[in-house]
């Protein structure tokens, strides 16, 4: 029954690298030991109901009670929970906090209501709910957070890790298989935290490397037309207070970067496509969309205007 | 066993001892009564609306959640009716009901006592608890409801993240709470230990109280980290104190832990009293004594104890030390074995008798089923990884919701319809109690199982919607179908209690033929709970039809009827020799009048006023000394 | 009828202090394990700017409220035992030195307030909380050793004699946390 769940991208029982199959295997294993146990509750129950013959309260069966419940209660748990602890231990590594260095790619990643900014230290690009990793490579995550407590979870490829104000957690992705992973936010963060999702993305070395260098790039001017009104638009309707756009004067840091916005999937982590309709939707009413967010409604600006913002922020590809 | 008509003498007992204990008629009545009982209808009553509440908000999250991008309610109201549901269920239902409506119901009566060792405290346990609930019920109706979740982890819970008052509402509240629910346990050990009647020694003591001495350690012991924690909380939010602060030395996971170090032994707390509960039920119906009492004895005390060092499971993904985390995965597993006793026990106790389904017995099989299945959810959730895996995903949810609400709840809802008779003199519908069992049986599972795929799949805790397209909307839709199955079953249930408390047939004094001293009086039991202070042989003291029979021969003779005052016996703690005879106080106003006072001045705490809180508390202190002006007449 | 013996248990009101001072010992515990774990959080402790606490006056102050338990436990004594012997005297005696303990540490709080704040930093938050819970457990004491002594000039009953049990038993359990705190506080210092 839990096995049909396996189309679903969230899914910790459809494993992608080693520490996910590692869990999975331990939740198989508990998951038919389990059973056996419940069943065997069962059928005590089912045979107290089938029996209905009372005993009288002679020695040897109580002796017999006796002995059923020191060895389902206490005898067989012992060995069973012993054999689970030792799985537990052997697990545990494979799933462990990788140590600083011991990756060649180090990513940052940084919890905020309610959105993920990304970083790749040692280059100048940053971005936002889209992490873009090699495949066949251990990649460091390095978790933290702005403001409160979110957790970096994506359930194929590893087990989620908490992020604290003062601390960082940190977890190895390495990832065989190319594709794109969904990812959400697992600690209560406040309103958006049903809208605080992501996509890992994973390419090969090669087509990543290439990525990487665009990203480091700074937002291309657009030459002219309604694109190049847009970024006069971005500037006069102080969305830089907020946003960062590099090789501009945009440089906020309460919402995600948008040097390369156009070139992202989706806007607001995952709440909707990035399509030009979306986008302008977005940009007039983002509460409409997902309620609690940041970012104010720019209904008020004149339609022309926010239709070029629009084209800029397409354009930043 | 029938009523018989009493004698001369003992009819003339019984008439001064009515009116020795009678209380004042009417709702004045009800305000300053020191009876156990009428307290615990009180507390029955309050939990029960507070139930009703507490559900009402599920339905409309189970209703929000039915499909994918609802929008019944926003985020900002589903966050405040989860966090109402959260502690609402907890502190203001289950545990009142268990401990304030059950415990005190009945441990006086099944240690064959008059009353609770502090009558007037046990009032005040209860007025503070209304005092607390309607001061964070207030809140909703104000629509500043918290809604940081019920474990209101900081920063979130912050003043700089949550500025409005619902944080300070939940963290008030829950204080003055913690009063309350103090004082009910520091009451319940002293009446434990020391008012149980002549010649029940501890190893006679009935495991309803064992489970209810257990419960009452804990409380004591784990009360006191929360107090501590929302105190801080307070002092960061309202004095800018820096207790969670990392720019200033402070740390957000020092809020984890206290409250995790309550949060674990609290959730056994709220089992436990059910762990009473399936032990008063079992032999009654399978009409035999319990196997292996003392282990179970035993095991209900090793579980509270235990709960203490495990609270570390719940704080797995914080990235904690891995030797830390073996430790506490250890402890965690450990704790199986008392429950595991405890399972067994039950089992073959009912496969050694001759178990009759009625409807209590039925809820304990479903309260064994869903804690069985709980209990394995919970072991794979201290398996390390796996929970670093699920935690905060509905399969956390499913697992605490089917011990919680299938492991606690069930065996308080078969507590309802088994004490029915007692409580009301009247049956319930045995048919339709049946009926309710398998409705709220099918219910549960269909609401609960569900989740655990759910959080299989990634489904995340705590979310007012979700997207479609990740195959979590059947097993959505699955759940809200059986929340409103499980609610038309608690409604037939309560329909069955109501009609049958006006036209059930009459009980008599012991319709099961219970074990336990309760089943010795008459249903309802009088004030003064027994005409003449039993005396007792055994654990199942209601079996003891000689010991019965004497008392009956005691009250003709006057011995131990203690019908000159307001009084009840002592005995000693362990061996339950009979030590002295205490005046018992009796009805007073202060209780009511200091519950008022420290639920205002919390209030004005709460808004700022501190002035007139310290009045306040001023005027807590005079209520104080007036209510020990009078003291009972010398021992 | 029957006539009650001489009770041999402790009478209930002594059995439910103690299970209030249990409680509040979990209290005192919860409150000393934070001290502990900010300490240990925090490399700067106390942070800069702020001077380690000084040892002597709290120190001997808290020797002082110990020793305040002795006349309380003879009281306690005298009561239980049913013997005759003073009863007002030891309790007063109790109260005055007792009282003088709390004036005196409350001029300590207020210049310690005077050299930081509570708000500034986690030290100065642990350090004002820790400092206040044990001065409101004296001041109910000295509260409780009034309401006694009042009661006690109009006789003594058995309701008072336990009523003395209780408050020594109050006052044993609040000297004992004030040497836990006053240790605690001073560690910095050492
Ligand atoms: C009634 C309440 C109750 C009870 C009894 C339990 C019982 C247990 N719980 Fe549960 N738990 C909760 C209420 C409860 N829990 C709540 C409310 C939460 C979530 C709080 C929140 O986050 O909001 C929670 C969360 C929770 C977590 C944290 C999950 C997370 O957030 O990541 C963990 C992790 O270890 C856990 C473990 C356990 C264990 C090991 C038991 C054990 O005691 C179970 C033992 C019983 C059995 C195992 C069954 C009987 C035994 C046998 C039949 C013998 C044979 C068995 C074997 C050999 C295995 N629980
Ligand atoms: C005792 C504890 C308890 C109980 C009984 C319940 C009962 C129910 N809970 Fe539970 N729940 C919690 C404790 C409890 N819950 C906690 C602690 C949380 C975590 C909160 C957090 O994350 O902060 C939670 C969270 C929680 C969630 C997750 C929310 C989220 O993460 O977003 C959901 C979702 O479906 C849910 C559903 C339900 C449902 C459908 C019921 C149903 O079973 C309710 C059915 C009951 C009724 C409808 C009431 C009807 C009663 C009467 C009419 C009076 C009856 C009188 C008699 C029977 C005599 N609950
Ligand atoms: C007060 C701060 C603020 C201002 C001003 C602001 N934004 Fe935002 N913006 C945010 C925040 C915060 C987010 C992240 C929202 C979320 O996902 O919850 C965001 C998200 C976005 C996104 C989606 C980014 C992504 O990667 O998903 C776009 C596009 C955007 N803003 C454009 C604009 C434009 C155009 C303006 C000016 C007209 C503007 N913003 C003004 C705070 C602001
Ligand atoms: Cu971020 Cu939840
Ligand atoms: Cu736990």
């Amino acid at each position: 029954m839990l096995a049909a769940g396996c189309g679903s991208n969230q899914s910790i029982t459809s494993p992608v690298t080693d520490p996910a199959r590692e869990i999975d295997t331990l939740w198989w294993a508990m998951f038919a030991a389990g059973m056996v146990i419940f069943a065997v509750v069962l059928g005590l129950l089912v045979l107290a109901f089938v029996r209905r013959r009372r005993d009288d309260e002679r020695p040897e069966t109580e002796r017999r009670a006796y002995a059923v419940i020191l060895g389902g209660g206490m005898v067989a748990p012992v060995v069973l929970l012993a054999v689970l602890f030792a799985f537990v231990i052997r697990v545990m590594p494979a799933v462990s906090a990788p140590k600083p260095g011991s990756t060649d790619l180090t990513v940052e990643v940084i919890g905020h209501q309610w959105y993920w900014e990304v970083r790749y230290p040692g280059t100048d690009a940053v971005t936002a709910n889209e992490i873009h990793l090699p495949a066949h490579t251990p990649v460091r995550i390095v978790a933290r957070t702005a403001d409160v407590i979110h957790s970096f979870w994506v359930p194929r490829l590893n087990r989620k890790i908490d992020m604290i104000p003062g601390r960082s957690n940190s977890i190895e992705l390495d990832v065989p298989r190319t594709g794109i992973y969904r990812g959400q936010c697992s600690e209560f963060c406040g309103l958006g935290h049903a809208q605080m999702a992501f996509e890992v993305i994973v390419q090969p070395p090669g087509a990543f490397r290439s990525w990487l260098d665009h990203e480091e790039q700074p937002a291309a001017t657009p030459a002219s037309g309604t694109a190049a009104a847009g970024q006069q638009e971005f500037a006069a309707a102080s969305c830089g207070d907020c946003h960062a756009i590099r090789g501009t004067s945009a440089a906020g840091h309460i919402g995600p970067d948008l040097t390369h916005i156009g070139s992202r999937n989706t806007l607001a982590a995952l709440t909707i496509p990035n399509t030009p309709g979306d986008l302008m939707q977005w940009i007039s009413n983002p509460q409409g969309w997902k309620p609690g967010s940041r970012m104010p409604g720019f209904a008020s600006l004149p339609l022309s205007a926010r239709r070029a913002l629009v084209a800029y922020l397409e354009s930043l590809r | 066993m029938a009523v018989e008509s009493p004698a001369p003498a003992a009819a003339e007992r019984i008439g001064r001892l009515d009116r020795i204990w009678a209380e004042r008629p009417g709702l004045s009545g009800w305000i300053t009564t020191t009876d156990h009982k009428r307290i615990a209808l009180l507390y029955l009553a309050t939990s029960l609306a507070f139930f009703a509440a507490g559900g009402t908000e599920a339905l409309v999250m189970r209703t929000q959640l039915a499909q994918p991008n609802e929008h019944v309610v926003g985020p900002a109201t589903y966050d405040q009716l989860m966090t109402m549901h959260g502690v609402t269920m907890i502190f203001f239902f289950v545990i009142p009901l268990s401990i304030g409506a059950f415990g005190n119901y009945l441990v006086p009566l099944m240690i064959g006592s008059r009353d609770m060792a502090f009558p007037r405290m046990n009032a005040l346990s209860f007025w503070l608890y209304l005092g607390s609930g309607l001061l964070v019920y207030s809140s909703l109706a104000l629509g500043m409801a918290p809604d940081a979740g019920w474990f209101n982890y900081v920063p979130l819970a912050s003043r700089r993240f949550s500025p409005g008052l619902g944080i300070d509402f939940y963290a008030l509240g829950l204080i003055l709470n913690g009063v309350s629910s103090t004082a009910a346990a520091a009451n319940f050990l002293v009446t434990i230990a020391k008012l149980r009647a002549p010649g029940m020694s501890l190893n006679r003591m009935p495991l309803f109280c064992y489970a209810i001495l257990a419960t009452s350690f804990s409380l004591i012991f784990a009360l006191p980290p929360l107090t501590a924690d929302l105190v801080f909380l307070e002092l960061d939010r309202k004095l800018g104190f820096k207790f969670f602060d990392v720019a200033h030395g402070g740390d957000p996971v020092l809020w984890q832990h206290l409250f995790w170090i309550f949060g674990h032994p609290e959730v056994y707390i709220i089992v436990l009293p059910a762990f009473g509960i399936a032990t008063s039920i079992i032999p009654t119906f399978t009409r035999r004594t319990m196997v292996a009492f003392p282990l179970v004895a035993v095991a209900e005390l090793l579980v509270a104890f235990i709960g203490f060092g495990v609270w570390v499971h719940h704080m797995f993904a914080t990235g904690l030390p891995q030797m830390t985390m073996v430790f506490f995965a250890a402890a965690s597993l450990i704790i199986v074995i008392p429950s595991g006793i405890q399972i067994f026990a039950w089992c073959m106790t009912m496969v050694t008798g001759r178990p009759e389904f009625k409807t209590p017995l039925l809820f304990i099989v479903g309260f064994i089923v869903f804690f069985v299945f709980g209990g394995l959810s919970g072991i794979t959730l201290a398996a390390v990884p796996f929970d670093q895996q699920v935690t905060d995903t509905y399969y956390v949810v499913a697992h605490f919701h089917y011990v919680i609400w299938g492991a606690a709840v069930f065996p308080l809802l078969g507590g309802l319809y088994y004490w029915f008779p007692k409580v009301t003199g009247r049956m319930y519908h045995e048919r339709l109690g049946q009926a309710t069992f398998w409705l709220v049986f099918a219910g549960t599972n269909l609401t609960f199982f569900p989740m655990h795929i759910a959080g299989m799949l990634g489904m995340p805790r705590r979310v007012w919607t979700y997207p479609s397209g990740l195959d979590w909307s059947a097993e959505n839709l699955v759940s809200t179908i059986g929340a409103f199955l499980l609610t038309a079953g608690l409604l037939g249930m309560l329909a069955n209690l109501v009609m049958s408390a006006y036209t059930g047939a009459p009980a008599g004094p012991n319709p099961f033929g219970g074990a336990t001293l309760e089943w010795a009086t008459t249903s309802p039991p009088p004030p003064y709970n027994f005409a003449v202070i039993p005396r007792v042989t055994s654990a199942y003291a209601s079996w003891d039809d000689d010991d019965r029979a004497d008392d009956r021969r005691r009250l003709e003779s006057g011995e131990l009827v203690l019908e000159t005052g307001h009084e009840t016996t002592a005995s000693t703690p362990v061996d339950g020799h009979l030590d002295d005879v205490l005046h018992m106080p009796s009805e007073s106003p202060w209780p009511f009048v200091l519950g008022i006072a420290a639920t205002l001045g919390t209030a004005f705490v709460l808004t700022d006023h501190y002035l007139i809180a310290a009045a306040t508390a001023a005027l807590a202190a005079a209520v104080l000394v007036l209510w020990h002006a009078g003291e009972p007449a010398a021992a | 009828m029957i006539t009650a013996p001489v009770p041999r248990a402790r009478p209930n009101g002594w059995y439910g202090m103690l299970a209030l001072v249990a409680t509040e010992s979990a209290l005192f515990a919860s409150l000393l394990a934070t001290y502990a774990y900010l300490r240990f959080h925090d490399p700067h402790w106390p942070p800069p700017g702020i001077d380690p606490p000084s040892i002597t006056a709290p120190l001997v102050l808290a020797l002082v409220l110990v020793a305040a338990s002795a006349p309380m436990a003879l009281a306690a004594r005298t009561a239980r035992q049913r013997t005759a012997g003073p009863l007002i005297a030891p309790v007063a005696l109790a109260l005055v030195v007792q009282a003088a303990y709390l004036a005196f540490q409350i001029h300590l709080y207020a210049d310690d307030l005077g050299r930081f704040s509570a708000s500034g930093s986690a030290y100065g938050s642990i350090y004002f909380t820790l400092l206040a819970v044990h001065h409101a457990h004296v001041g109910i004491g000295v509260l409780l050793d009034c309401w006694l002594i009042a009661r006690l000039r109009g006789g003594l009953t058995g309701y008072r004699r336990t009523a003395v049990g209780a408050i020594a038993l109050y006052w044993y359990f609040v000297s004992l946390a004030g040497l836990a705190v006053t240790a605690t506080i001073l560690t910095p210092a050492w």
